[in-house]
């Protein structure tokens, strides 16, 4: 197993030590230290989030494994995102669910029920076979923990990039719910408390935090992959819920193993772990082994003495392992016994303070290529529609049970967001998006237009987004303009996240994804969003209907899906929150006042995009694109992928554009629906049954 | 009539199937696979879910507990016991239904709103409905019923893949299903399994179509 600490950290702790650090030590800070777990190159910029507000009932301080915010009526939600790249770039099936679990894990170590999983998955095009072997083991591996474990996958995104190509992006976000005034910790704050570990730990998963925070060698790393056991999930999942009310802190056992999970758990504090005493899956593991473990579906509990049987007894009806291995001590170092001796001394400041860096920074971001393509609107049309981005997800989604549970109101494929009734009687919309292309060209307006994106993809579904948790994957980020590219992304995040004062409640980053060329993905941060809304609304499509265009179309051209297809050229998009603001609140008051039959955000494919939307549904749409007289290009009016708008189906255009002079936009009539499979741009039609094929069977037949 | 909702480990349907019994006004209760006692309960419902986690066959480890001893014995007894999805692989696994259920022809799992047409109204949870064709959907990878002998699976069919018509045609056939099997009852009426889930078409918000078919099964049990 390959230790990661570079000779300068191996310099700093042994001068804070004092001494030579032991094997096991060595791999108790690796871990510890390991950029997955200690975010040593991130943490300066993370601060610049703003993760207060009213709401929030916990933040992401200290070593909470989520974080919680209020939605009235005595209920409070938890929300997290994760991802488990590196895995699923060796064992797609494994890799990805595990990623599953982690984060359900995350969720319940705060005694809240997981209600929600969304993933987003990025690979690269199904051209070739090795990432259509991705893709397909990713997606069952997903639907084998979420479905198992009884949790509705209920939205996400398949989004294609050669950027990924051997190394796909698995992103698992969950939300849970819980009563406010039951919310356990993951920390603890006084001595004496028993450390007691459900589960048990065997030999996969060692060194998975290093491994996840280095780049992949291409040698055999399969070793670093956990199994995922969803049955024993479930387990983990009912119990935990069944005992919350009698334990004092709970922890996942994630990246590390025992050793992070004690370590922060204990905050400051010490501990003392008798290795004899976990239980393992297989004999004669050793000692630092069963420290550094990253075995799914284990727990730690820190549980008051006199509680210690009733928790362990639940864990008997289900004749699952339950041990006490340890307490948390006043001394503060993190020791680890085996067979009475002393493997593991270290204080807790060493272990939960690692060297901070902020590495070089080069904004050079590249030249611009300025060449307008020629192309037939035709031909443009045509391709657009029938891009991977574009097709009918209908073969990932339907391998999840999106409906157990009983409370999925808007189900996936359904509209820009998806529905979820609570058990106060509100809506919860929750969606997550990434814009890699943009991102690869301006990282800030980047930061800041996706998490206007997901605040719009809430306003279709009538929510307003009240909390965001993001997640930051990257390159290497000694590599100063991938690093530049992170630090400018977090600013655009941060902004937006203060203007529409939505706190974010947590996050993740992850480093050195790259190809086995050496080269860095495209930078892809992206947002989750949660939004409530106390009005439900199912969108539907009627022949008649006129299209109204809420918000201003622009020649911004350059990052979008047609110049990715033709090429380079034009304006980057600026993200103008204050016209996403807007927009959303006329959207959505629209939809409380029952206007709205069919909502959607323009984004991927610009107009046309948004448009295929509805012929995919059997209509056709009529436009006139001289409504659209914001923007000269014809090629803009029809794909561009700026910011700040919506179309809407409505039989009350005039509500829309009424009010949207009121608000400071504009709104339009551009066009109408019929029955069929036509678009009709002005005087030309062109008939798109063939591209309606190609959408519905697309990835049945990749794949 | 006095019903119990088994909750094996591995069971993730129970709360939704305790709410909608609850919706058809059926008294129900979760009750611990290891805590069912037979002779306080005139019904049994088997939710769905991954029993034991589905390993070996999907039901199988299920099929052979003290539990399902019991459940065997209300079944002789007459009482009605209802399986759904993973309760109906256990029903099958454990001999009190006929047939075997397997994976679906296209090797993974499907969720999905199918229609199904009731074919049996000798029933204890079809007797007496009027309407012919519900909405409902599935969820399963292993759903593809198969009995060796067709006349006999025609006869104890209860419910079959139809179109909103109540076709039975092999299009809408989900998972490759003999004969486009939806579920099925033994020949007294009194033991059903069905792979389509009532309880998740039995409240109108989350019906995307507004309406409460799986209500009308559940129903059944009231009496």
């Amino acid at each position: 197993m390959t230790i990661s600490l570079s000779s300068y950290e191996l310099e700093l702790i042994k001068k804070e030590l004092k001494r030579e650090p032991k094997e096991e030590e060595l791999k108790v800070i690796d871990a510890l230290w390991s950029e997955h777990c200690s975010y040593k190159s991130s943490k300066v910029f993370l601060r610049s989030l703003p993760s207060e507000g009213p709401n929030v009932v916990m933040g992401i301080e200290d070593w909470q494994d989520a974080g919680a915010v209020d939605i009235g009526d005595g209920y409070a939600i938890v929300m997290k995102v994760e991802s488990h790249n590196h895995p699923s770039a060796i064992d797609p099936f494994n890799g990805a669910a595990t990623g599953v679990g982690g984060i359900i894990r995350d969720i319940i170590s705060k005694g809240a029920r997981p209600i929600a999983l969304l993933d987003m998955i990025r690979v690269g095009s199904l051209r070739h076979e090795r990432n259509r072997w991705l893709l397909k083991g990713i997606i069952s591996g997903i639907g084998f923990y979420g479905n198992s474990i009884g949790v509705p996958v209920i939205g996400g995104e398949l989004s294609f990039d050669d950027s990924y190509t051997d190394n796909p992006l698995v992103d698992v976000a969950c939300v849970g719910i819980v009563k406010k005034d039951k919310i356990v910790s993951s920390i603890v704050k006084k001595p004496g408390l028993k450390l007691v570990l459900a589960g048990l730990t065997g030999i996969d998963g060692l060194g998975g935090a290093s491994f996840a925070s280095r780049k992949l060698s291409g040698e055999d790393e399969i070793g670093a992959v956990q199994i995922a056991d969803p049955f024993a999930g479930k387990i983990i999942l009912d119990v935990t819920l069944e005992i919350a009310d009698k334990v004092e802190a709970i922890k996942d056992l994630g990246g590390g193993g025992l050793a992070v999970a004690v370590t922060e758990m204990a905050n400051g504090l010490g501990a003392v772990v008798n290795l004899d005493k976990v239980p393992l899956r297989v004999k004669g593991m050793r000692p630092e082994d069963i420290i550094i473990s990253e075995t799914q579906e284990r727990m730690l509990y820190a549980v008051r003495e006199e509680s210690v049987e009733d928790v362990c007894k639940a864990f008997e009806y289900y004749e699952y392992p339950c041990s006490v291995i340890g307490e948390i001590t006043e001394d503060p170092n993190i020791k680890f016994l085996y067979e009475g001796k002393e493997v593991v001394s270290l204080p807790s400041s060493l272990l939960l303070s690692p060297p901070i860096y902020v590495w070089n920074i080069n904004e050079n971001e590249g030249e611009k290529i300025n060449e307008k393509p020629t192309v037939r609107i035709e031909d443009a049309i045509r391709s657009i529609v029938t891009s991977e981005e574009l097709v009918n997800k209908e073969w990932a989604y339907s391998q999840f049970d999106y409906e157990v549970g009983t409370s999925t109101v808007i189900k996936p494929g359904e509209a820009d967001s998806s529905l979820l009734l609570l058990p106060n009687g509100k809506f919860l919309a929750i969606k997550g998006d990434a814009n890699p292309d943009l991102c690869n060209e301006d990282s800030y307006e980047c930061g800041k237009e996706i998490f206007a994106e997901a605040y719009r993809n809430l306003a279709t579904v009538g929510a307003k987004g009240i909390a965001a948790v993001d997640h930051l994957q990257f390159g290497d980020p000694k590599k100063p303009k991938v690093y530049a590219k992170f630090v400018n992304t977090i600013r655009g995040i941060s902004e937006a996240a203060k203007f529409f004062n939505i706190p974010i409640v947590g996050g993740k980053v992850s480093f050195y994804n790259e190809n086995s060329k050496g080269e860095e993905i495209k930078p892809t941060p992206l947002i989750v969003m949660a939004g409530i809304t106390d009005k439900y609304f199912r969108p539907s499509i009627e022949e008649g209907l006129d299209i109204v265009l809420i918000g201003i179309t622009r020649d911004e051209m350059r990052s979008s899906l047609f110049t990715k297809i033709f090429g380079k050229y034009g304006k980057l998009p600026k993200a103008r929150l204050s016209e996403d603001l807007i927009s959303s609140e006329i959207l959505t008051q629209g939809i409380h006042e029952d206007k709205v039959t069919y909502a959607k955000d323009v984004s991927k494919g610009g107009l046309i995009g948004a448009l295929w939307s509805i012929i995919t549904k059997g209509y056709s749409v009529s436009i006139s694109t001289e409504a659209i007289n914001t923007a000269e290009d014809i090629y803009s009016k029809l794909f561009s992928e700026n910011g700040g708008r919506f179309i809407v189906l409505t039989s009350d255009a005039q509500f829309f554009i009424k009010f949207a002079e009121k608000k400071g936009t504009i709104a339009k009539i551009i066009g109408k629906v019929s029955k069929g499979s036509e678009i009709y741009i002005d005087s030309n039609s062109y008939n798109l049954s063939k591209e309606i094929e190609v959408y519905n069977n697309y990835l049945e037949e990749r794949l | 009539m006095k019903t119990a909702v088994i909750k094996f480990p591995g069971t993730t349907c129970e709360t939704d199937v305790l709410k909608a019994l609850r919706e058809a006004r059926v008294e129900s209760n979760i009750i611990g696979y290891k805590d069912f006692d037979p002779d306080k309960f005139d019904a049994v419902v088997i939710p769905g879910g991954f029993s034991f986690g589905d390993y070996l066959r999907a039901g199988s480890i299920a099929a052979n507990t003290e539990t399902m001893k019991n459940v065997k014995e209300m079944a002789d007894e007459g009482k009605i016991v209802v399986g759904i999805c993973n309760g109906f692989q256990i029903l099958v696994e454990s001999g009190l239904l006929k047939g075997a259920l397997l994976p679906n022809l296209k090797m993974r799992f499907i969720s999905k709103w199918v229609y199904v047409r009731i074919v049996r109204f000798d029933t204890a949870i079809t007797k007496g409905l009027e309407k012919k064709v519900l909405r409902m959907p599935i969820a399963h990878a292993e759903g593809r019923y198969y009995l060796d002998n067709p006349e006999e699976a025609e006869k104890l069919a209860a419910f079959k893949y139809s179109d909103e018509g109540g076709n039975v045609k092999e299009e809408v056939n989900p998972n490759g299903s003999i004969l486009n099997i939806a579920g099925i009852s033994n020949e007294e009426g009194n033991v059903i399994g069905l792979m389509p889930h009532p309880e998740r078409a039995s409240f109108k918000l989350t019906d995307p179509y507004s309406q409460t078919d799986g209500l009308l099964l559940l129903r059944g049990l009231r009496k």
